[in-house]
């Protein structure tokens, strides 16, 4: 793996009030090709990061740059993934997927190929058609994965995409999504509540801490690729499952959450 | 169920001080009024279509505080509307009740409520006067007509569409029908019943007005049309402004006894509630 | 807090249960109550209950019908000048209410400074402004077509900015994710997730007009269904009084009909019968196109 860094934070915060300062302070490089898991207990900024990094938001301080540039606002080569699945419901699962192609203006038959080869990939084979509430809450998040990579991005930003979706789903999705951004070229940061999950997707696990929010730990995850459901009952990872909670604790002992 | 509310229309809207939200808008609307004033004293504005505002001004001031003519009309049109509503929302409520209660007479009644639903009721305006003559009677029955529909279709929405999870509940802890009613159907009903009646409210108010203008001797409604067609717009302007005034306290009305019935919907209320509760509870 | 409710009263009538759509047992059977409760009017009537003045019979009522819309057909005119009045100031409120609610939408600026205006608008019996509409506009149309926009303008108004704002939060931020322009914001966004509480507004607004209409033409009118009722109503003619209403309320229920239609027909992805239809025709269209 070429070791080309993508995004870089220097001293990144952003302070909503004077007393919410959702991330403080945060320093990291993330080098190209790698997945990075984002974890931490709720509202202690993952999403803020996450917006931070998009574009989404202005920083109060510090510094974010993408690929060298400094972010000012949305890019072209980052593509975003939220817990819901955002789905527009008066247009079929395949013109949802084309939606940023509309957006930019290039609604072409190859586009329009790229989404139908975007829909089998995710599995919805004789779904493309279909209007998102006749789809389950899984295979809304199918087509929301579709129209991320339609999007071209080679940054994904994904904010616990399939947090609301059951267990079983759940680990599916993410063996599937493992296979899709298994690509030198793709970027990803992935943010769950689940420390499993984090650990058994990632490269390097950033543990975050609320009240400001920081980074308190970046681990980095060994376990060999690809990555199989087996691995989850390894001393191993018994043992990075540990450090995680650790760090976690450390900061959560007597405060109310 | 029919709502139609301004309750949302600053979502977004960063929230400022109330010293500098009510200088703003005092700011806009002495800027507002003096243009009028000023278009009116230069002649740009036709005195006989939009009096200027210091002589409407003028007017509200001798029917208050000169003449005192007001304080009549302002009573009989009030006390015909607050009739009507009373007898408008009682027959609302009741429909709705006996609908949500007995499937037989919702399915037999249904077709009735479409035809209410679908006649204005001040349609009925020139009835009603033959029916109860020219006195206040046929202003009261004018609202009490108009109020009735609101009332009557959100109350039976409210009842009817309860959560299923809960209706299980109650089942499964063997409440039965009467407990069921008070305890779960009511309660959850409550936020819309109180949408329905402020609409009533407004319906009430306008049902006695369209009565006055149709034939009355006595109101606001009758006092503005008489002003009107003798081209006193300076009077028939503050007239308008008299009846803004009795929408506005009655709306505050309905809006303090939302405030007041709907406690968990607002947090600061859930305090005070919680609080008081506290404070009441004891375990003899 | 009631803003997100549903404005729509029409389905909820449906509670009625079988009433719509049925036309087996269940209509026939509340037909034959109608006409048990119309045969006992008449007969009350007949034997003396009652004053046959004013609550006519229903045998009159039905003649009356005949004579008004046959033999005389002088109600057709009437029907029509309250129509267009009616149809007229609801389309002229429509596009006021609309158009401020978007201004208000875009700007917060301008949402903040009207929020005090709307609370007056909604707490003022609008309709009450009717003498001075009639005296600046004159005894004809104008008059009616103003009242009716102006009694109508709210519920669209006040539909379209909940609907507006009704947005989520992450679709902005997809589309902002995007690169979409405001206006690819707004028309791809906004106003599709707006239709269904604007649609709504919509309805409410043609009810209203038709009211706003009846009451100018009350206050003084040459024409229309609101002073031809009046006439009969004062010269102690009620069946024909009676015929005008159920034309009134006929009409109402063909309008009402209609934008219930416009409703189901433009918010395609709220039903399962219309979604399987359209995701049938778009899959062909798309097939058709990758072959060429
Ligand atoms: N737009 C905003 N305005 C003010 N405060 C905000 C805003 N967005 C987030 N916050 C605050 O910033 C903090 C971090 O929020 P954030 O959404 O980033 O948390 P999170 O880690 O993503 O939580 P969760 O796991 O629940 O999604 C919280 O205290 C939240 O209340
Ligand atoms: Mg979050």
């Amino acid at each position: 793996m070429a070791d080309e860094v993508v995004i870089e934070a220097k001293g990144l915060t952003k302070a909503f009030t004077e007393t919410v300062i959702a991330v403080e302070d945060a320093i990291f490089q993330i080098p190209k090709g790698s997945f990075i898991s984002l974890v931490g207990p709720s509202g202690c900024g993952k999403s803020t990061l996450l917006r931070l990094i998009a574009g989404l938001i202005d920083k109060t301080d510090g510094n974010i740059s993408v690929r060298n540039a400094e972010v000012t606002g949305p890019r072209k080569d980052i593509g975003l993934m939220f817990q819901k699945a955002v789905l527009l419901e008066w247009r079929t699962a395949i013109e949802n997927v084309l939606l940023p192609n509309e957006i930019r203006g290039d609604v072409g038959p190859e586009a329009k190929q790229k989404a139908w080869d975007g829909l089998q990939l995710v599995g919805l084979k004789d779904f493309e058609f279909s209007f998102p509430r006749q789809l389950s809450g899984g295979m809304q998040q199918r087509v929301a994965l579709a129209r991320l990579l339609q999007t071209g991005a080679d940054i994904m930003l994904l904010d616990e995409p399939f947090g609301a979706l059951d267990e079983f789903t759940r680990e599916r999705l993410n063996v599937e999504l493992l296979r899709i951004v298994d690509d030198p070229e793709i970027t990803t940061i992935f943010v769950t509540h689940n420390i499993t999950e984090a650990i058994f997707l990632a490269d390097k696990v950033f543990v975050m801490t609320p009240r400001p929010g920081r980074i308190a730990a970046m681990i980095d995850i060994n376990l060999p690729k690809p990555r199989t459901i087996e691995m989850e009952t390894t001393p191993e990872f018994n043992a990075l499952i540990k450090e995680v909670r650790d760090v976690l604790s450390g900061h959560l002992d007597g405060a109310p959450l | 169920m029919s709502d139609v509310s301004s309750d949302g229309i600053l979502k977004g809207v960063k929230e400022l001080s109330l010293v500098h939200k009510l200088s703003m808008h005092l700011g806009v609307f002495v800027i507002l009024i003096g243009g009028w004033e000023l278009g009116s004293r230069l002649g740009y504005v036709n005195e006989l279509i939009m009096p200027p505002p210091t002589a409407i001004g003028y007017r509200l001031y001798e029917m208050f505080f000169i003449t005192g003519s007001i304080y009549w009309h302002y009573f009989v049109t009030m006390f015909e509307a607050v009739c009507g509503f009373i007898i408008g929302v009682s027959i609302g409520l009741s429909l709705a009740v006996t609908s949500a209660i007995s499937p037989v007479f919702r399915r037999y009644w249904a077709p009735y409520a479409v035809v209410f639903n679908v006649t204005p009721g001040i349609a009925v305006t020139p009835f009603i006067i033959a029916w109860f003559g020219f006195g206040w009677s046929s202003k009261i029955a004018l609202a009490a007509l108009v109020c009735f529909f609101p009332p009557f279709i959100n109350t039976l929405t409210g009842l009817l569409y309860i959560d299923k999870d809960a209706t299980e509940l109650f089942r499964s802890l063997g409440a039965n029908r009467k407990q069921y009613f008070w305890k779960l159907q009511i309660p959850s009903a409550l936020p819309i019943i109180i949408a329905g009646l402020k609409l009533a409210m407004t319906g009430a108010l306008i049902g006695a007005i369209v009565a006055e203008f149709f034939s009355a001797s006595e109101g606001v409604g009758i006092l503005m049309q008489r002003f009107a067609f003798r081209l006193n717009m300076d009077g028939s302007f503050a007239a308008l402004i008299v009846m803004s005034l009795m929408g506005l306290s009655l709306f505050t009305l309905m809006e303090y006894m939302d405030v007041k019935v709907l406690f968990w919907r607002r947090h600061s209320r859930m305090e005070e509630v919680s609080k008081k509760r506290k404070a009441k509870w004891s375990i003899n | 807090m009631s803003t997100e409710l549903d404005t729509d009263v029409s389905h909820n009538i449906e509670i009625g249960g079988d009433f719509k759509g049925g036309l087996g047992g269940a209509m026939i059977r509340h037909l034959i109550i109608l006409l048990v409760l119309l045969f006992v009017w008449e007969m009350a009537n007949r034997t003396g209950m009652g004053d046959p003045l004013l609550l006519p019979r229903p045998t009159d009522i039905v003649l009356s019908i005949w004579k008004i819309y046959v033999t005389q057909g002088n109600v057709w005119y009437h029907l029509w000048v309250t129509f267009k009045e009616a149809m007229l100031g609801c389309l002229i409120g429509c596009i006021i209410g609309i158009g401020l609610a978007t201004a208000a939408v875009l700007s917060d600026v301008f949402r903040q400074f009207l929020k005090p205006y709307i609370i007056i608008v909604e707490a003022t019996p609008r309709i009450a402004i009717g003498p001075i509409l009639v005296t600046w506009f004159g005894f004809g149309m104008s008059s009616k077509v103003a009242l009716a926009a102006l009694v109508c303008f709210f519920a669209p108004f006040v539909n379209t900015i909940t609907g507006l704002l009704g947005v989520e939060e992450e679709s902005y931020e997809l589309f902002r994710s995007l690169g979409a322009t405001r206006k690819q914001v707004f028309w791809r966004l906004m106003i599709p997730t707006a239709l269904p509480t604007m649609n709504a507004g919509l309805k409410l607004a043609v009810g209203s007009a038709f009211g706003g209409a009846l009451v100018a033409e009350f206050i003084s009118a040459q024409a229309g269904m609101g002073i031809l009722m009046a006439r009969y109503t004062m010269s102690l003619n009620m069946p024909s009084a009676f015929a005008g209403l159920l034309s009134i309320t006929l009409y109402g229920f063909i309008l009402f009909r209609i934008m219930e239609f416009i409703d189901y027909k433009v918010l395609y992805w709220r039903t399962d019968e219309l979604m399987e239809k359209k995701s049938l025709k778009r899959s062909l269209a798309w097939k058709k196109e990758m072959q060429s």
